[in-house]
């Protein structure tokens, strides 16, 4: 299991595309991936899950994958936030 | 395995739902199509229609109906639509979270994808945000 800390950064948080792109960049891998946001924790390829945080801007999340490929999807999931969901924002 | 969606609704809203979903989704991950039922249209004729559109979606494992209101009439022909051989199953109470997560779980049967559907148009219903 890995566990990482990170700051929403893009400005529309995760919101709906955001979401969508979350999910989709999850479901390549095998591993199980949650997100934990003021104390509830979804399934981080449940589109409705993960919307449903109403993470904006500058919200603190934990992301959390468990699996054969928890580090990459871990990676993928990192890179996805540090690249503010491709939204240039 | 692929499931079809076809969604029956009042004027307007089929494609508006569509165009939501593919703005969210960008690529639609299963073969869907919209019938829109006008006030004044012919209910057989509209009958006839769906049940044309839903052959041509189902592709082996059935057509998954998704209609605006339970006892409208858009939803009233997709009832009828298994007497005219399609098979089918239909969810009511369509709305935008309910599509986004069918489109989330292509790869589900007809019956997993109806209860899919069902969850997540209730949870997508939510009071307040605290």
């Amino acid at each position: 299991m890995i566990e990482k800390d990170i700051v929403i950064t893009n400005k529309l948080g995760l919101h709906a595309r955001a979401s969508a792109k979350l999910v989709q960049t999850l479901h390549g891998f095998q591993s199980s991936a949650f997100i934990s946001c003021r104390g509830k924790e979804v399934n981080a390829k449940s589109i409705m899950g993960v919307m449903m945080l109403a993470a904006g801007l500058g919200v603190a999340l934990k992301l959390r994958t468990e699996g054969p490929d928890e580090a990459a999807a871990m990676a993928a999931l990192v890179d996805l936030f540090e690249r503010k969901f491709d939204e240039g924002q | 395995m692929s499931v079809g969606v076809l969604l029956m609704t009042h004027e307007s809203m089929g494609a508006a739902l569509v165009n939501a979903a593919r703005h969210v989704l960008g690529r639609l991950p299963l073969p869907l199509d919209v019938q829109e039922i006008g006030a004044n249209d012919d209910p057989e004729q509209r009958l006839r229609a769906a049940a044309a559109s839903a052959r041509e979606l189902d592709h082996g494992d059935g057509v998954l109906v998704l209609s605006d209101i339970y006892g409208a009439t858009p939803c009233n022909i997709a009832q009828r639509l298994p007497q005219l051989g399609v098979h089918m199953r239909c969810v009511s109470g369509l709305n935008l979270p309910m599509l986004l997560r069918v489109l989330n779980y292509p790869e589900q049967s007809l019956d997993e994808l109806a209860q899919t559907a069902a969850h997540g148009g209730r949870g997508g219903i939510v009071v307040d945000h605290p």
